[in-house]
């Protein structure tokens, strides 16, 4: 027997008659009630994912978090020797293992280190020759050191918050670093906090070249493992080998992407594999993805050449959206100034 | 640390201010806390979420109603904090609310593990039913048995923090929840006159 009619057939007859009014009342006034509130959801949720960017609800969302956005870093600063305690624990029982796979790559590098500086001096002397020395690079914009107040727990959006908006110069589609590698871009604005998509995000692709052989390609998430990266169409005679880098190619190849400077470390491949005649490449992301702290937004002046190059990518229209093919043929748009 | 105690009786008309402020201001602390410390602390690479957890209490305590509300209200406050799609989060949260109180008023349940599993089916139908609606929608996002095994962690560490989490939202709330009828017959009959032991004590005298 239900509980409510346990509860009527405890009541004198004289209440039970009113009883089944008041359970009726009850009844209606709850599934009134969860009826209004899916509704409402539905509502916002249409109205949402239907508008603009520049549209109410988002101006609303940009508005809570403007306000929002200096008690979060408030608390973040305060809760941060809590934080901190916890991962302290995690990062001490990975410690032995971690320390072992740097030493030897450190040992890697070193080797590296000394190849590449002897090729550098012929690399200058090139430049001045061909007067190639006026690539966009890092060196063109003003890194601004931002703290990362909030990171999304739930694996369908790779974002975090930090605590740096418009008023210290921040602009959408800023590329975003962490520890001498690239993380993302900035993807929303507000003056005192600003939303960074990470290049794990669905959103996010970076027109890209292995840093050994040049060949460029296009990284994006890799479809079905969250945290990776995918560069594909490589010619399938590229002569990739895991371990190989992958940066930026200070390039863009269609409308929505962002341009980047050239030479931002990426990822290392980690492996490869060939189908349909092109050779796709596996990325892991250099910069620890799960425990940002602190990262760094590349802003520019005002009047700079990095603000006149990205103006100049925004307005290009290319005659049609190019396919993954036609950018591994080289239909990508070079802007490296000059 | 078992779910009898008071509880807002189904089909009361009464809700208590302090009751109201004490879920709203449990709910901003919650959501601060998750977001400015829980997330960023990953555990075997998922992050603890406490938002269903607390939303799924507050229905168990006070029923189907409030339960909603909650959820709905959380739901949003996060959406916006995170800057997420409005409503996602507020129609998941609302349906694990709704449940969960009405959980309570339909089956009453006493065990202690009570709430361990009420959580989990929170954490569960949180984490499902986000990734359901962003496949409705068309959200352009992996998926992969890399995601069922997030899916699988995140629900196993959720569960694991249930308990503490239903301490804390019990201690916090119950103090301004409405006196229940059955809690007074269930204590009657456990220390009160009702308790066989008591009656056969007077009856031997």
């Amino acid at each position: 027997m239900s509980l409510s009619a346990r509860r009527a057939s405890t009541l004198s007859g004289e209440d039970s008659g009113r009883f089944p009014l008041v359970y009726d009342k009850t009844v209606r006034r709850r599934r009134a009630v969860l009826a209004l509130l899916v509704v409402l959801s539905l509502i916002l949720l249409t109205a949402y994912f239907g508008e603009a960017p520049s549209g109410g609800l988002h101006s609303v969302q940009r508005g809570f978090l403007t306000v929002v956005s200096p008690i979060q870093d408030g608390a973040n600063k305060a809760l941060k020797p809590v934080r901190d305690l916890f991962g302290w624990f995690g990062s001490t029982l990975k410690a032995k293992e971690q320390n072992a796979e740097l030493r030897k790559q450190l040992a890697k590098v070193r080797q590296q280190l000394t190849t590449k500086q002897l090729d550098e001096g012929t690399y200058r002397e090139l430049l001045k020759l061909y007067h190639l020395g006026n690539a966009l690079s890092i060196a063109d914009y003003r890194p601004l050191t931002a703290t990362v107040i909030y990171q999304s727990p739930n694996i369908w959006y790779s974002t975090i918050t930090i605590d740096h908006g418009s008023s210290s110069g921040v602009r959408v589609n800023d590329p975003v670093i962490a520890d001498g590698a690239l993380i993302g871009k900035v993807t929303r604005v507000v003056s005192d906090g600003a939303l960074v998509s990470l290049i794990t995000d669905s959103e996010v692709e970076v027109s890209a070249k292995i840093s050994a052989t040049g060949e460029p390609g296009m990284v994006q998430p890799e479809v079905g493992e969250p945290g990776r990266l995918l560069m594909q169409y490589l010619p399938s005679t590229s002569s990739v080998v895991p371990g190989d880098y992958v940066v930026t190619s200070g390039t863009i190849s269609s409308k929505g992407e962002s341009l980047f400077p050239k030479g931002i470390p990426i990822g290392q491949v980690t492996s490869t594999s060939e189908q349909s005649g092109f050779k796709s490449v596996e990325v892991s992301p250099l910069a620890d993805l799960h425990g940002l702290d602190v990262v760094q937004v590349l802003t520019y002046r005002s009047g700079s050449r990095p603000e006149s190059l990205n103006g100049l990518a925004a307005s290009l229209t290319p005659a049609h959206q190019l396919g993954p093919e036609e950018e591994a043929q080289g239909g990508q748009v070079a802007l490296a100034g000059g | 640390m078992s779910v009898r105690g008071a509880g807002v009786p189904a089909g009361s008309a009464w809700l208590p201010g302090s009751l109201v402020w004490r879920v709203a201001l449990l709910s901003v602390v919650v959501v601060f806390v998750q977001i400015s410390v829980v997330s960023e602390v990953p555990v075997f690479g998922v992050s603890v979420d406490l938002s269903p957890l607390l939303v799924a209490f507050v229905g168990l305590l006070c029923g189907s109603t409030i339960g909603a509300v909650t959820g709905f209200c959380v739901g949003l406050l996060i959406d916006l904090a995170l800057m997420q799609m409005l409503g996602v989060t507020s129609l998941t949260f609302t349906i694990i609310g709704y449940w969960a109180g009405r959980l309570r008023e339909l089956r009453d349940p006493q065990a202690a593990l009570t709430p361990l599993f009420v959580g989990a089916a929170a954490a569960t139908a949180a984490m499902v039913g986000y990734s359901v609606i962003e496949f409705l929608l068309g959200v352009d996002a992996p998926v992969s048995l890399e995601l069922l095994r997030e899916i699988v962690v995140g629900v196993l560490v959720d569960t694991v923090v249930a308990l503490p989490m239903w301490a804390l939202v019990r201690r916090c709330v119950v103090g301004a929840l409405p006196d229940d009828p059955r809690r007074r017959r269930r204590r009657a009959y456990t220390t009160g006159g009702l308790s066989p032991l008591s009656q056969s004590r007077g009856g031997a005298r």
